[in-house]
This record gives structure tokens, C-alpha cells and sequence, in this order.
């Protein structure tokens, strides 16, 4: 057995072993019984064997990296789905949410990742002498575009409610969000994309500008528009990347 | 110090000898430097022809399948020697492995950048791409440092 086969065992059983204990303690505690079924403790202990080897994936690189991590995503769901619903019941909205929560904190984890990647690289960049090279997930590149976010998803909406007739907002409510969110969006993200090459910033500003306006000017209803601004964006900046990306080679 | 380059027609390696009145530490430590450094030129293959190229020309050795090519800002060559053996005969303050299949000249290296997935790539008189395996960066940085230490030490 190799030395990387035989740490992957070890993780797993430590992992296994501690989400079993886990479940012997926790879930008594959480369900007010003194039953813990089989299917609990299975679970407990496959969650608790993902767990342990969750850092894994992280020592591999690019295309086999995202593979092992979205793999490892997708057997950490599944095994935490079911058993949320052990718990909950099949209550999509319930199972959703948790998925949501538990999404987060992967996406969390990356972030933590990637900075220290990010971290390893300006440390290189020093040491070869060369320039600081783009901020942190290019958050200074964005900041000009900043100023256009918040015309287009706050000073727009507040603009077009206002013209709106009261019986028929078919300004606010079907040009805004069908044709101006997605369009605006979509160019100024291909700008940006074009200009800086991927900005993941982008898209979220989009999301997070909009936001305000749906409590604001709708309700929760019209929480879409956050998507038909922030996904265009996304769409648009990676765009213009691959256009950034091409242009060089015609050449 | 009084520096003195002698010609040798025929010697392939670069020889230094350091003649002094005493030993003292810094000698010992500029002598240990010295004899880090490998010069020698490397044998390379251009079709039928074989050449000695200075270590300095080159940007790159790579695995592509074949076997082990040295690529320079001009063209490509065929090399006989493994990567590894390529190793021991490097300036290793200069040049360092960057992943399984590949030695850098790092005194070549333009630009570093990250991609989203995490991938450090480097590129090579801006135009070379090299991918460096996250293995390999504890490495790279060790050899920068040690470069920067000689570097200050001979200043």
C-alpha cells in the first residue's frame, strides 16, 4: 500500500469513527430519544469519513483538483441530505436550506484556499522581483466599474418605479428586469471581462446592489431580478475573458 | 577582492580558485556558493547535429512524451539526459523543477498568476507558459531565497 493510499485510510477511519461518536452523543441529544438508528449512525460515520478527507482534493492541481473537490461536494451533500431529512423529514424547503448552508461553507472554504494560494504567489512574485500583480479575486480591477453597478441596479429602479403608472408598472416590472438588468449586465460584465479578464466580484456586486430594491420597490417576489442582473454579468465577464484569451493567438 | 578570468581553450566547466593569506568564515561561505553553481553547458540535440548551449540560453526543459526537449527563446532541441540528471548539472539557483515533467529558469520568469481553479502559471520571456504544481512552490521558494542569499552575500 502506497503512503498517500495508506493516509486516505487512516483519515477515513478516524474520520469515520469520530462522526459515529458524534452521532451516538449528538443525535440523542437533538432528537430527545435514546434510539439511534442504523441508518443514523451510517451516515454519521460516512459524513465524518468525508470530513476527514475534505483537505485532500486540495493538494491536487487545476482540472483534477476541481473534479475531486466537486466529487467530494457531491458525496458530502447526498450523505448530508439524508440525513437532514433522518432529522427534519423530506421538507424540500428544510433540505434546501441546508444544502444552502452547507454550499456556503464550502464556498467559504475555497475562498480560504484560494487566498492562501493567492498569498504563495504575491510571496513568488516578490522573491522573482517582479510586479504585485492583480489584487485579491480583483476587487481593486472592479472598483470602477462600482459606480455603474449603482446606477444600473439601484438609481434605474428607483428611476423607473418613479415614471411607472401605479396600475401597470411595465417599466419596473417587465422592461427592467426582461430587457435593461440583463443587457446592461451582460455588456458591462463583457467590458470588464474584456478589460481585467475574470472578476467574480462582478456578478456578486450585481446581486448585492439589487438586492435593496426588491424589499424596497417590490418584494420578495421580484427577487429574481437579482439573477437577471448578477447571471448576465457573470455570462458577460466570462465572455469578454475568452475574447481577452483569443485575441493574443489571432494575432 | 581581485577578480582574474583565465582562458582555457578545451575545459568545458568553469574552474575557481580562491587565493588567500587565511581561511576565514565568508571565504568558506563564498567558496560553498561557488561551488553551487554548475556553468557547464548543456548538451542538446538539433536533428543530426549536436550542440553545447550555456546554461543561460535556456528557458526551459520539459517531458512531452517523447522525451525530455530544451526550449530556448528561439527554438527547441532534443536533450539525451532525464530530468532529473538534468538536475544535478543545473545552476541551482537558477533553475528549479516546477512539477514532475518540467525544470524553469527562473531568471527567465516574466510573470506569475493564479487562476480561479488555483493553478500557479508562469510565464516565460512573455510568452512561455509554464505550469507549476502546488508540490513543487515550497521548493521554488527555497531556491528563490537561496538565490537572493548569494546574491546579497556576493554584494
Amino acid at each position: 500500500m502506497k503512503k498517500d493510499e495508506r493516509a486516505l485510510l487512516v483519515r477515513i477511519l478516524i474520520g469515520g469513527a469520530a462522526g459515529l461518536l458524534a452521532a451516538l452523543i449528538l443525535y440523542p441529544y437533538l432528537m430527545n430519544t435514546r434510539l439511534v438508528t442504523p441508518v443514523v449512525c451510517l451516515l454519521c460515520a460516512g459524513l465524518g469519513a468525508s470530513a476527514g478527507v475534505a483537505t485532500l482534493p486540495f493538494a491536487d492541481d487545476s482540472r483534477s483538483l476541481l473534479l475531486r473537490s466537486g466529487a467530494h461536494f457531491l458525496v458530502t451533500s447526498v450523505l448530508f441530505l439524508l440525513l437532514v431529512a433522518q432529522y427534519c423529514g423530506w421538507w424540500w424547503q428544510d433540505l434546501l436550506l441546508w444544502e444552502g448552508i452547507l454550499a456556503l461553507l464550502y464556498a467559504l472554504i475555497w475562498l480560504g484556499r484560494w487566498i492562501g494560494w493567492y498569498m504563495e504567489v504575491v510571496q513568488l512574485r516578490t522573491l522573482l522581483g517582479l510586479e504585485p500583480g492583480p489584487s485579491p479575486l480583483k476587487w481593486r480591477e472592479t472598483l470602477p466599474y462600482l459606480p455603474f453597478v449603482l446606477l444600473l441596479c439601484d438609481g434605474l429602479p428607483l428611476v423607473l418605479r418613479w415614471l411607472d403608472a401605479p396600475d401597470v408598472p411595465v417599466l419596473s416590472g417587465l422592461i427592467l428586469p426582461y430587457l435593461l438588468l440583463p443587457v446592461a449586465g451582460f455588456s458591462s460584465g463583457l467590458s470588464l471581462g474584456k478589460r481585467q479578464g475574470v472578476c467574480p466580484l462582478y456578478p456578486v456586486a450585481c446581486f448585492v446592489c439589487y438586492l435593496p430594491m426588491v424589499y424596497l420597490l417590490f418584494n420578495y417576489t421580484a427577487l429574481f431580478h437579482c439573477f437577471m442582473v448578477a447571471v448576465p454579468a457573470l455570462a458577460g465577464n466570462v465572455l469578454g475573458w475568452m475574447y481577452r484569451r483569443a485575441v493574443p493567438k489571432a494575432q | 577582492m581581485e577578480v582574474e578570468i583565465r582562458i582555457e581553450p578545451g575545459r568545458r566547466e568553469p574552474k575557481a580558485v580562491i587565493l588567500t593569506g587565511e581561511e576565514n568564515e565568508e571565504l568558506r561561505r563564498l567558496a560553498e556558493s561557488l561551488s553551487r553553481l554548475a556553468l557547464g553547458p548543456i548538451p542538446v540535440i538539433r536533428g543530426e547535429e549536436k550542440l553545447l548551449l550555456p546554461q543561460g540560453d535556456f528557458l526551459r526543459f520539459y517531458t512531452d512524451g517523447k522525451g525530455v526537449s530544451a526550449q530556448t527563446a528561439k527554438e527547441s532541441y532534443s536533450v539525451r539526459l532525464r530530468l532529473y540528471e538534468l538536475e544535478e548539472q543545473l545552476d541551482a539557483t537558477r533553475f528549479v523543477r516546477i512539477s514532475n515533467g518540467e525544470i524553469i529558469n527562473l531568471n527567465r520568469v516574466t510573470a506569475v498568476d493564479l487562476s480561479l481553479a488555483g493553478t500557479i502559471c508562469m510565464t516565460l520571456d512573455g510568452t512561455v507558459k509554464a505550469y507549476v504544481s502546488r508540490r513543487y512552490v515550497k521548493k521554488i521558494k527555497e531556491t528563490l531565497n537561496l538565490g537572493r542569499r548569494n546574491r546579497h552575500e556576493k554584494g
